[in-house]
């Protein structure tokens, strides 16, 4: 078993040495598709994170009437609590905030309290937003005037805009060159069936098995595959460390999160691996065909 | 009667609608023979043999090789089918960059073998050509005739019952032809049943062999011995 698996290995890495030139140019596209799908993945994924954490700030308040009373409070919170993708709703008590307003503001002392019984809604989602603050409108004790309903809807607008930019732009690009990779490991999988034809001819004559004849190349896509992954990984992580070298040096941004390297290893390299295994099957399917 | 060791009824190769390998063609062989096909280019001679190989398919008729239907064979048992015989090509198909011995333990590699295997007996297989002081030379620096037993030894390496032999002397000279026919006669000897395709009419005569003439995918003669029957 391990005899055979020596042969074939060794078999594979002359393929890979014979075409160098195609060999690099294999691995280094797939790596830098795989570093912008990779990349632009990662961004997606920690932006829409830290927009998780945005519907807390991105609260929408809502006002009630004048006259609302206690019981129109509760009746008011208890209906939008019940309605899909709100995660808390919590009473703004008028007296309470008026007292706050006065401590900030002495000279209102001698006026009436100027707020209404007001409710903090959050959401658990950005996007159900607009459809919430819909349904709250509808509510009897809730302020008919056009501020009755604050919501930040250009902020989160422009959060989940931002999202859908990262999310077209990194399929696109990403998907692109990861089609060009594709097309580079298929062509240098033919280019090493042509230059190995002899070998194969050999191998069919003497009656070698179909793994033998075929294994090396698979193995050959597997390798351009992996190195290309492993390469997009060393990229990323590159390009992490700039980043949160550029981020930690301007405190005011936070603290970065810990770029995954293990994690996006094993994503990446398990990705090209696939990939590479996939584009050397199809490319040796018509020219390997028995004759 | 004893059944034949190869048999062919009625094949016929159809290559295109129009363009024929072979046509009604039928024979038999018996194990241990020594056969000859001959014919202009075009006859049929290597389309015989690459049906005994599966490199090609007919298209009609029966062709048994022992008690296998080549016709039912599926293409997954072919390598199987190719490690009970040894097939010597028209080009030598010689690695050029391998040495001698590294071109025959290549193919033992290939089919299979353990090294063990391949360090112990290619010595024998170069030695049961006459090629083994030659060992270490690229293929290069060897002689048409010592390419060609290069190509002999590694058909050898499956210590096969039948040897196919396609042009075996199509690219030497009379001198080393007739060395080549001597090494074949010798395999035949040992019990090897032996199938060579030639238009080598200067060797085939001497050899004293069975001599199938094909013509336009048909057996126009069929003689033994240098006699026609």
């Amino acid at each position: 078993m391990f005899d055979r698996l020596q042969f074939l290995c060794a078999e594979a890495f002359t393929a890979l040495k014979r075409n160098l030139l195609m060999t690099f140019a294999a691995i280094t596209t797939v790596a830098v598709s795989l570093f912008l799908l990779g990349g632009f993945g990662y961004m997606y994924f920690r932006i829409r994170e830290s927009a998780d954490t945005i519907p807390n700030k991105f609260d929408i308040r809502v006002f009630l009437k004048d006259d609302a009373t206690k019981q129109d409070v509760s009746t008011t919170a208890q209906a939008i609590r019940g309605m899909p993708g709100v995660k808390t709703v919590a009473w703004l008590p008028k007296d309470k905030m008026w007292d706050r307003t006065i401590q900030q503001i002495p000279e209102y002392a001698d006026l009436p309290n100027q707020y209404p019984e007001a409710l903090k809604v959050t959401v658990s989602d950005l996007k159900s937003a607009p459809a919430i603050v819909d349904q709250i409108r509808q509510l009897p004790s809730v302020s008919a005037e056009s501020n009755g309903v604050v919501y930040r809807s250009d902020e989160q607008r422009f959060v989940e805009q931002v999202l859908s930019i990262v999310r077209w732009v990194g399929a696109t690009a990403g998907g692109l060159l990861f089609l060009t990779a594709g097309l580079l490991i298929y062509n240098a999988i033919r280019l090493t069936i042509l230059s190995r034809r002899l070998e194969i001819r050999i191998m069919r004559l003497v009656g070698a098995s179909s793994s033998t004849v075929y294994v090396p190349f698979l193995v050959e896509g597997f390798v351009q595959g992996v190195l290309g992954g492993a390469l997009a990984v060393l990229l990323l992580w590159g390009a992490s460390n700039l980043i949160t070298g550029f981020v930690a040096s301007h405190s005011a941004l936070g603290h970065p999160p810990t770029f995954p390297l293990l994690e996006m290893a094993g994503l990446l390299c398990g990705a090209g691996a696939l990939y590479g295994l996939l584009c050397s099957s199809v490319a040796m399917r018509t020219p390997l065909r028995f004759r | 009667m004893a059944t034949p060791y190869i048999s062919f009824e009625n094949v016929e190769v159809k290559y295109t609608p129009h363009v024929y390998g072979l046509r009604s063609f039928s024979l038999q062989i018996e194990r241990g023979a020594f056969v000859f096909f001959v014919g202009k280019t075009g006859a049929g001679k290597s389309t015989v043999l690459k049906l005994l190989t599966r490199e090609v398919t007919h298209t009609a008729g029966l062709v048994r090789f022992g008690e296998q239907d080549l016709g039912k064979l599926p293409d997954r048992k072919v390598p199987a089918l190719r490690r009970q015989m040894g097939i010597v090509p028209q080009d030598f198909a010689l690695l050029p960059r391998k040495r001698v011995w590294e071109n025959v333990a290549y193919a033992m590699r290939a089919a299979g073998h353990p090294r063990k295997e391949v360090r112990r007996r290619v010595p024998d297989i170069l030695e049961q050509v006459s090629i083994g002081h030659r060992a270490d030379a690229f293929p290069n620096e060897l002689s048409g005739g010592e390419q060609q037993r290069v190509a002999i030894a590694r058909a050898l390496i499956n210590s096969p019952n039948l040897l196919l032999a396609d042009e075996p002397t199509g690219n030497l000279d009379p001198e080393l032809s007739w060395e080549i026919m001597e090494l074949l006669r010798r395999l035949n000897d040992r019990g090897t049943t032996v199938l060579v395709a030639s238009h080598d009419m200067l060797v085939i005569p001497r050899m004293g062999k069975r001599v199938v003439r094909l013509d336009a995918g048909n057996v126009v003669s069929d003689s033994s011995g240098g006699d026609d029957v």
